[in-house]
């Protein structure tokens, strides 16, 4: 039976029908599965499925990537609310977009996805300062630093990526705190990253999960 | 020949010496200049002045009216934008802020009127009166479908676009279609003859084909009927949309077609024929770090797959101000060399 719901799950997120996901967890429910079945052997595979799915098809598009998100994360904020014990997280992320950008779109993907597998987020919102970023992943112990930038001057200023690095530089941090990066720039030059001083990109919001769960697990095995 | 009648004989496939040269460097004007971001754009006659200057010195095909895309959200109520002297100015006070707002947002029934367009009206007064009649005048115009983006953020609307409630987001998308149809007539009327607009909800990288069928199709097509489409130029913000081409023509009617660098240009080419204008884009932000040489091999690369046939425009993305001047100078003598015709 969980295989057909597994079917049923998977077919509504690749279509962004969320309406009929929740139906589709909402029968495994009735049906005596419970909110850890539902995110484990549901929803997560089907975020996994989905990440794999948008590397291979280029075709895939930014709905696509903001529905899998958002009924992913829905599904396991409700689900987590009904565990029989918290579960356990696998790591830490503080996430935002870089200094003079107030774009959150891709920010809120990433951020969706991450919450559906397990990592805690600590979202800083827009605009945010390097010295904000370096200093709240140290106060949250968090493992990466995740700075979106959908402008070429945010995503290449001192004050942006770059910035986070230097200061991870000057506080010796570099080994425990990890850099991410995304947005459109990235895309359009993949190897811009390197250039502004980050560990990893990811060309879209629900491939940067992945990203960031790998970076999480470098620093904490 | 003037750069006017270069484009026409391009669009066309009438015998020219060179295929057109487009640059858009709308970010550089106040640099030129040499003031700051929000005092350039406060003024039309400067942001007129800066353009002028930029093709004088670059010698390119096309001039700019654009001054930035909040312009747009100012002329809906936006009290707020975020300047840079680096870069692009943002949308900082969101004119949406809840979906109640949407009943409440006002469309002017005439935005030439508002205070905020005066600007754009001096500029394009000036650009006409300097190159009016050699030149083609570039001017911007948001589609309807993604205008709501700059008035409520991306990812607000996002979600009102796919879950809604589909009674308001209709409300909203007829009010930005009323707007874009305004927009578009005013544009013309100050001799704007090349209107970029600007349609990121009509690329499959946004939304599915189906999605651009059925739910972005017919606001595009509300947006364009008054005036017709002879000098439209479809646009999707950078993202590619070969798999839209044929819809676009069948559906819009629009002939020219500024393809994604992350499209396959030569499918673009081979979709498009003769039927319309195929303008290769260059991918201004790999020009950052380019060498000069890397520069101009692809400008070489991306003309030599353009320009047989004829039905070809050079052009670049947003040119951010990081790109050096040598790599711009580099890409404009090398699209005039590269794309000389027989």
């Amino acid at each position: 039976m969980l295989d057909a719901y597994i079917q049923s799950y998977n077919q509504a997120v690749f279509e962004t029908d969320k309406p009929a996901a929740l139906e589709v967890v909402n029968h495994a429910l009735n049906d005596g599965f419970s909110p850890e079945d539902i995110v484990f052997k549901l929803v997560i595979p089907a975020i996994e499925l989905m990440m794999t799915l948008i590397e291979k098809d280029p075709d895939a598009n930014l709905a696509q990537h903001f529905m899998t998100a958002q009924i992913a994360a829905d599904v396991t904020e409700k689900m987590l609310e009904k565990f029989s014990k918290p579960p356990e997280m696998i790591g830490r992320v503080v996430i935002g977009a870089a200094y003079g950008d107030l774009h959150s779109l891709g920010k809120r993907i990433v951020s969706g996805c991450l919450k559906s597998l397990m990592v805690d987020v600590v979202d800083l919102g827009t605009n945010v300062t390097a010295e904000k970023f370096v200093d709240t992943a140290v106060a949250e112990n968090a493992q990466v630093i995740a700075v979106s930038a959908m402008m070429v001057h945010t995503a290449t200023s001192e004050k942006g990526s770059l910035g986070v690095r230097s200061l991870l530089q000057e506080r010796g941090l570099e080994q425990q705190i990890k850099l991410a990066v995304g947005g459109a720039p990235y895309r359009f030059d993949p190897e811009l990253y390197t250039k502004v001083g980050a560990d990893a990109w990811a060309p879209d919001g629900v491939t940067a999960a992945k990203v960031i769960v790998d970076l999480i697990r470098e620093v904490k095995p | 020949m003037t750069p006017m009648e270069i484009l026409t004989a391009a669009a066309t496939g009438n015998p020219a010496p060179r295929i057109p040269v487009f640059c858009n460097m709308s970010d550089h004007g106040a640099r030129e200049l040499g003031m700051p971001a929000k005092q350039y754009f406060s003024r039309g006659e400067y942001v007129a002045d800066g353009q002028l200057r930029l093709l004088r010195r670059y010698g390119y095909d096309n001039i700019w009216s654009l001054h930035y895309v909040g312009k747009e959200a100012e002329l809906l109520g936006c009290r707020e934008i975020l300047f840079a002297d680096d870069g692009v100015p943002n949308v900082a006070d969101f004119v949406i802020k809840n979906l109640d707002d949407i009943a409440k947002l006002d469309i002017p029934t005439d935005i030439t009127q508002h205070p905020a367009w005066q600007s754009v009206a001096d500029c394009l007064k000036i650009l006409c009166c300097e190159v009016g009649t050699t030149h083609p005048i570039c001017a911007y115009v948001t589609a309807s479908t993604t205008l709501p983006a700059i008035l409520m953020g991306m990812d607000k609307w996002m979600e009102l676009f796919l879950l809604g409630p589909f009674d308001v987001r209709d409300e909203l998308l007829r009010k930005c279609s009323d707007f874009c149809r305004q927009e578009i007539a005013a544009l013309r009327a100050l001799g704007a003859n090349v209107l970029i607009y600007s349609t990121p909800f009509g690329s499959p990288y946004f939304v599915s084909r189906k999605q651009i069928e059925q739910k972005v199709m017919p606001w595009m097509r509300r947006d364009l009927l008054p005036g017709g489409n002879e000098d439209i130029v479809y646009y999707c913000g950078m993202a590619g949309f070969n798999d839209v081409i044929d819809l676009v023509f069948d559906e819009l009617h629009i002939k020219t077609h500024y393809i994604s660098p992350l499209a396959d240009l030569a499918e673009a080419k081979r979709l498009i024929g003769n039927r319309g204008l195929t303008c290769g884009v260059i991918d201004d932000i790999k020009m950052i770090h380019w060498s000069t040489e890397q520069t101009r091999a692809e400008v070489q690369r991306i003309i030599e797959i353009g320009k047989t046939g004829g039905h070809f425009l050079f052009g670049n993305g947003v040119m951010p101000m990081a790109v050096p001047e040598a790599n711009i100078r580099t890409m404009v003598d090398a699209a005039f060399e590269y794309g000389r015709l027989p």
